[in-house]
């Protein structure tokens, strides 16, 4: 069964026919191309495909694209921005993960750096507890979350 | 030494394409009408193949075919050829790969694959190393005896054994007759899993004039293509292996892994583009796994504590093919017994197949199992003799001078044991009094980097109050280590170096940045031998087989020491070219001219490397030189193969010594055990970039955390992985970082090293569980001698104690 929806993504409107068993995921890597967003697991356990749906942290492999209908989505893709001449603008998270060498590999980092921005949406002063409540379901076997852990106090610290 | 690029910590430079979400991994690569695979795997552990009934699969809606291995006719491998790219005849374990379905979407894929029917006759199977080699055990290869292998491995035909490393030094028996104490005891490390975030996945196309590229996430592009183009029977230059970035290895994305299925299937459909990723489930059974060892160790001490004679039996569950295994059992015995001298050694380790996924390399490679056993060993043969577990160590350890069990001699310039050893008592409060850390590097006259991290604040020390105090206990302890680098002989790296008319250069190696950061390492290594900013540097961000130049492979970690080696040989013969040609503007000898801040100084006359690019070319217009390409090659020095008879010979390179130690909280309740603060003490020659090298350490250690607290892969009786999952199989997570977590670097010069480095990345997972578990012994006293020392192993302990069985505090 196909389904129609209509949904923003980092600002700008779509329209699409989807699978009803398509996952947002799926239509965003492979209908939008937007390949930023990855896949760890498929089942909602690792955090790497976390994109904001009407700016909350989702799990994009375990949410449906039918279900998506309406909704404004930003993907790791939108975070930072493009100013008129051209040139990029990193959010503060993304700058305090590269500064604080928070990223290895790289595979996790787009969930990470999503979810961490819903928090400093959120609040400009996080406790560990909201740390913690935010980013507990994001795993990442390269650094050991120490620099992630820094990383996320420093652009809390930015943005105040 | 003043440096302009190595030592500093430069952020990585792919972190904004990684941070944007801009960086491509294989998953992320979409060529049009690419086909999709999906593989039925066996359901049993062991039998033979009866039929495979396709029809039904065949006519699903999107199929372009179904795939067997029957048409395979080579064996695949490296050290031992021993497995076919699809079943053929048997199934060897639950997983095993027997038919691959080939699509036009991945979810027609997954919906032919349900209708494929595959009849087994079901053998009796083996799980356990220790079950396989008993009298009577199930034969898992038949056809042993006929497989090649090189010269070095000595599988045993009619046997489940694909080889045994033997090392002998000294006269075992004489030592045990001399000794005042023995010690004996059995341990064990379960298979893990090294649940990297990025699935494996490969892209394999056929081309119609018979050539085949192959984008794959590997570690190890050029063993792809050497045995891609040995089964194919191809020239080199007829095989094509692009590595994207890569999503975490740890070693098992390295030598082979899903190559030659997707090789295999693409061949059947060419002019197509053939994908392959794994999903998380797969990712359990489905490419390689880590560990899996069962050891007995026995020591003989004088009483003074001198260690002199170790005989050390240990026993690898290698899964149902070798091949990768092979190496590790190797690696193991080699260092076994630990950073120690011992005069009288025996070391027997075995490679056994058994009904089970495949173990490959991972994370430390042979050494986190031996000084698993090794480092537990030493604790408890402390307690015995009477004697503080430092003062035991230190008394034992390997000093310039000292001839390790493989007869090699340990020099100054290997590191700084001693010192590693007492910074690390003296940071985890074992010390008889607290000093300053800096004040112990310099009695011992080494240069040290100190840094440390938090984890979350909530995991704060709980309050414990006087109700509580039978409840929690707080135990602190040390565990040593040392690693060495297990390497082909002829191990080769080699760089390009590529100067631009703006002064800037293009780096080409085959390294693979897979997180450790090599792209930015060699490229400071590269920018100081050049003398220039590390920005002009702009290292390839792929490797590929038919552009970036020979690389063994990206394991050992040995590409800052080794990759970097020939990097600073590719930048020192630019500046060699750049000198022949400023020698015949200036009219002098090349010997007489000096190379700083981006020019060719000839006393106080100088030309700009960007006049000396492209060539020279004089005020009347005419050119000399031409191009400049920098090229830089090297091997391991010396290394040779272990003799025959006893194991011994050049058979480590270098090595990188270190000790961790480790405070615990021990909720005897609960059996919980939190670490709440971890240091590590490496000594690695020189910090490239400090920042990175600690990013190394804090990841080793959280992760060996995962190994020695929680992680372990559980098989059904019928071999089936029961927790294939991230659910089930639990890594650590961000409230699992240590509250405290200290990492130092002693920076004792590696002579071959480029500015002094030696390998660093797996170390700091060599010694975690076995400082952690030292540490839960000084807590509740209870000895524990298998791994992991998760809630439900401390709770039967402390049971069994109660009860009067086991411990003895």
């Amino acid at each position: 069964m196909s389904v129609e929806i209509k949904i923003n993504v980092n600002n700008r409107d779509y329209r699409l026919i989807v699978d009803e068993e398509d996952t947002l995921l799926y239509v965003l890597r492979e209908r939008l191309h937007l390949t930023g967003t990855k896949e760890g697991c498929g089942n909602g356990e690792c955090g790497a495909c976390a994109v904001l749906v009407d700016g909350e942290p989702v799990r994009s492999c375990i949410i449906l694209a039918a279900e998506m209908n309406g909704k404004n989505i930003v993907t790791v893709e939108g975070l930072s921005k493009v100013e008129k001449d051209g040139t990029v603008k990193l959010s503060p998270i993304q700058e305090s993960f590269i500064e604080e060498g928070a990223i290895q590999c790289g595979f996790c980092t787009p969930g990470f750096v999503v979810a961490s921005s819903a928090l400093l949406e959120k609040t400009k002063d996080p406790t560990d507890e909201e740390i913690e409540e935010y980013l507990s379901g994001h795993l990442c076997r390269c650094t050991g979350y120490a620099t992630i852990l820094k990383a996320v106090r420093k652009a809390a610290e930015k943005t105040r | 030494m003043s440096t302009i690029a190595v030592g500093k910590s430069v952020p990585r430079f792919d972190a904004r394409e990684k941070v944007t979400g801009e960086a491509v991994y294989i998953a992320d690569i979409q060529f049009p009408g690419t086909l999709h695979v999906k593989v039925v795997r066996s359901t049993i552990p062991h039998g033979i193949i009866k039929s495979i009934h396709t029809e039904e699969a065949e006519k699903a809606e999107g199929v372009y075919g179904i795939i067997t291995g029957e048409k395979a006719d080579f064996l695949v491998g490296i050290c031992i050829h021993d497995q076919p790219p699809l079943a053929r005849r048997k199934v060897r374990y639950v997983g095993e790969p027997v038919v691959a379905v080939v699509a036009e979407t991945e979810k027609a894929a997954i919906k032919a694959a349900r209708l494929v029917r595959i009849e087994y006759e079901e053998l009796p199977h083996v799980l356990n190393p220790l079950d396989a080699i008993k009298e009577g055990a199930p034969l898992i290869h038949e056809d042993l005896g006929s497989y090649f292998h090189l010269p070095t491995f000595n599988p045993k035909p009619g046997t489940n054994i694909f080889h045994h490393y033997h090392v002998e030094k000294g006269n075992i028996e004489e030592g045990f007759r001399k000794a005042d104490v023995i010690i004996e005891r059995n341990y064990s490390f379960p298979h893990i899993a090294h649940a990297q975030i990025e699935p494996h996945g490969a892209i394999a196309r056929w081309s119609k004039g018979n050539e085949l590229h192959i984008y794959s996430s590997t570690q190890a592009p050029f063993i792809v293509r050497s045995v891609l183009s040995r089964v194919f029977n191809l020239p080199s230059t007829s095989v094509r292996v692009t590595v994207p970035y890569l999503g975490g290895g740890f070693g098992g994305k390295s030598d082979l892994t899903i190559e030659p299925l997707t090789a295999y299937v693409a061949r059947f459909f060419p002019g197509k583009w053939v994908k392959f990723i794994l999903t998380r489930e797969e990712m359990y059974f489905g490419s390689l796994i880590g560990r899996g060892c069962y050891s007995t160790l026995k020591m003989g001490f004088k009483k003074d504590g001198r260690l002199i004679a170790a005989k050390a039996s240990m026993h690898f569950a290698g899964g149902a093919y070798g091949d990768y295994a092979i190496n590790i059992v190797t690696g193991a015995g080699h260092n076994s017994t630990g950073p120690y001298e011992i005069e009288n050694v025996y070391v027997d380790s075995y490679g056994i197949y058994t009904n089970t996924p495949l173990v490959g390399a991972y994370r430390g490679y042979g050494h986190p199992e031996a000084h698993w056993q090794t480092e537990r060993h030493m604790d408890i043969a402390a307690r015995e003799l009477g004697i503080d577990p430092v003062a035991l160590r230190l008394k034992n350890i390997l000093k310039p001078g000292s001839e390790n069990n493989l007869g090699q001699i340990i020099k100054e310039s290997n590191g700084n044991l001693e010192a590693s050893i007492k910074i690390a008592v003296n940071e985890i409060g074992l010390g008889k009094e607290k000093r300053e850390t800096e004040e112990i590097a310099r009695d011992h006259n080494v240069r040290i980097i100190k840094n440390t991290s938090k984890g979350l604040d909530r995991r704060a020390i709980p309050v414990i109050t006087k109700k509580e105090e039978e409840r929690f206990a707080v135990g602190r302890a040390i565990a040593p280590l040392m690693k060495s680098p297990v390497m082909a002989t002829n191990a080769g790296s080699s760089a390009i170096i590529k100067a631009n008319k703006d002064g800037t250069f293009n780096l080409l190696v085959s390294s693979i940045d897979m997180g450790q950061g090599s792209i930015t390492a060699l490229s400071q290594i590269a920018a100081e031998t050049l003398g220039i900013p590390v920005e002009k540097v702009r290292h390839y961000r792929a490797a590929d087989t038919e552009v970036t130049p020979y690389e063994w492979q990206t394991v050992a970690s040995s590409t800052t020491w080794k990759a970097g080696s020939a990097v600073r040989k590719a930048a020192l013969s630019v500046l060699d070219k750049f000198k022949e040609t400023a020698s015949k503007v200036f009219d002098v000898s090349p010997s007489e001219l000096e190379v700083r801040d981006g020019k060719v100084w000839y006393g106080n006359e100088s030309i700009d490397f960007k006049e000396l690019a492209k060539g020279y070319v004089f005020p009347d217009g005419h050119a000399i030189g031409g191009p400049v390409i920098g090229t830089g090659a090297v091997v391991p020095h010396g290394l040779t193969y272990p003799d025959k008879k006893t194991g011994r010979g050049e058979l480590a390179a270098e090595w990188t010594f270190g000790c961790q130690a480790a405070e615990v909280l021990v909720d005897r309740k609960t059996g919980r055990i939190r670490v709440r603060k971890f240091v590590t003490v490496l000594d690695i020659g020189k910090a490239i970039n400090p920042l990175m090298a600690k990013g190394q350490v804090e990841g080793a250690v959280v992760q060996g955390m995962g190994a020695a607290l929680n992680e372990t892969l559980v098989y059904g009786e019928d071999g089936r992985v029961r927790n294939a999952s991230l659910t089930d199989y639990k890594i650590p997570t961000p409230e699992d970082a240590p509250e405290e977590l200290v990492t130092i670097f002693l920076e004792t010069p590696q002579p071959d090293g480029p500015f002094g480095a030696r390998p660093l990345a797996e170390h700091g997972i060599v010694s975690v569980a076995p400082a952690i578990a030292n540490a839960v012994r000084d807590a509740i006293g209870i000895d524990l001698y298998d791994l992991p020392l998760n809630q439900d192993r401390l709770l039967e302990a402390i049971y069994q104690r109660e009860k009067g069985k086991g411990g003895d505090k």
